[in-house]
């Protein structure tokens, strides 16, 4: 299902490298980290991963699934004067550690494409000891309900607003 | 920790800014924070359309360059109070080390913390911890050379 956004947005949302994502706590605190977002047209959903060496975004969705995306960081993505996009949805992460790169192949051959350096991390049986952690990931799915976005990254001035949107 | 805070936030112009709105998503926002010396807390200027909530809230500050590499971040846990208008204070309560913020021994840190946690994450759960399969990982990282184009250049 198409979201009722702009091209624009949407070239935000496949093109930005990292998204700053963020959780709520138990105490209500939100935790704010970097994510590798990936973008499912077709549904309309943002799918991402952490590792169980990582695991607390995963727990803090299991409690709180509201969660937020903001794209605000356009380096290595290409694209000019981009706008700024700010995502908030509720997140589903269930408790299946995923190691096969079984349906994952496209999104993994983006990341090695886009950090092409990443590749250090399985050159040798010592960096694979160090970073076998990584490669045990749990899924997240974010399904949106309200896009913001201000035009140039400007976000002083009231931003563009897409509510309620039924997807997934 | 406000040493801390302060040594690691000149490395940037722009942290991102965490709060709660008043639906109870968490709402983010780049923001320009002043330093406060004398009372240990960061001023930031929010615009009124935000519907943040005052309370709990974080601040992240993160980078990479043009091939997704030289990853470095950190957070600083705290609490947001208006002070009147647009402007609000961020009173740090902790800061919590990222990727890349302490140089070679500091990943390395990270990288063994990382691994022990997935151990407990295992143990946890009864599981044995699972073998990945490198060479499926090669393959693919092989397919990537070959198809990866010139990373991508704004427009003039």
């Amino acid at each position: 299902m198409a979201l009722p956004i702009p091209a624009e947005v949407e070239a935000v949302f496949r093109e930005f490298r990292t998204c700053e994502f963020s959780t709520l706590a138990a105490d209500g605190t939100p935790i704010t980290w970097p994510m590798l977002p990936f973008f499912r047209p077709s549904t309309g959903q943002f799918m991402t991963t952490t590792s169980i060496g990582l695991p607390d975004k995963a727990f803090n969705i299991r409690r709180h699934p509201r969660v937020s995306l903001l794209f605000s960081d356009p380096t290595g993505s290409g694209l000019s004067e981009p706008p700024a996009v700010l995502v908030q949805g509720d997140a589903v992460a269930p408790d299946e550690i995923k190691t096969s790169i079984g349906g994952f192949e496209d999104e993994i051959m983006l990341v090695y494409r886009r950090q092409p350096a990443g590749a250090m991390y399985t050159s040798n049986p010592a960096t694979r000891w160090f970073s076998d952690w990584y490669f045990m990931r749990l899924e997240i799915t974010v399904t949106p309900r309200r896009i913001l976005w201000w035009e140039h990254g400007d976000v002083f001035s009231p931003p563009k607003v897409v509510e309620a949107i039924h997807v997934g | 920790m406000w040493a801390e805070v302060q040594r690691h936030l000149q490395e940037f112009s722009s942290p991102v800014l965490t709060g709660v709105d008043g639906d109870g998503y968490p709402i983010s926002i780049r923001c320009a924070p002043e330093l406060d010396e004398t009372q240990h807390v960061l001023r930031v200027s929010l615009p009124g359309w935000t519907g943040i909530r005052p309370g709990p809230a974080s601040l992240l500050c993160h980078g990479h360059n043009q091939l997704l590499w030289d990853l470095h971040s950190f957070m600083v846990r705290g609490t947001l109070t208006p002070t009147g208008g647009e402007s609000w204070q961020f009173r740090p309560t902790r800061f919590v080390p990222g990727i890349g913020s302490d140089g070679l021994a500091g990943m390395v840190r990270f990288a063994l913390a990382k691994r022990r946690a997935a151990r407990r994450y295992l143990q946890r759960r009864g599981l044995a911890r699972p073998r990945i399969d490198w060479m499926q990982l090669k393959a693919l990282q092989a397919r990537a050379r070959q198809s990866s184009a010139p990373p991508p250049q704004p427009p003039e």
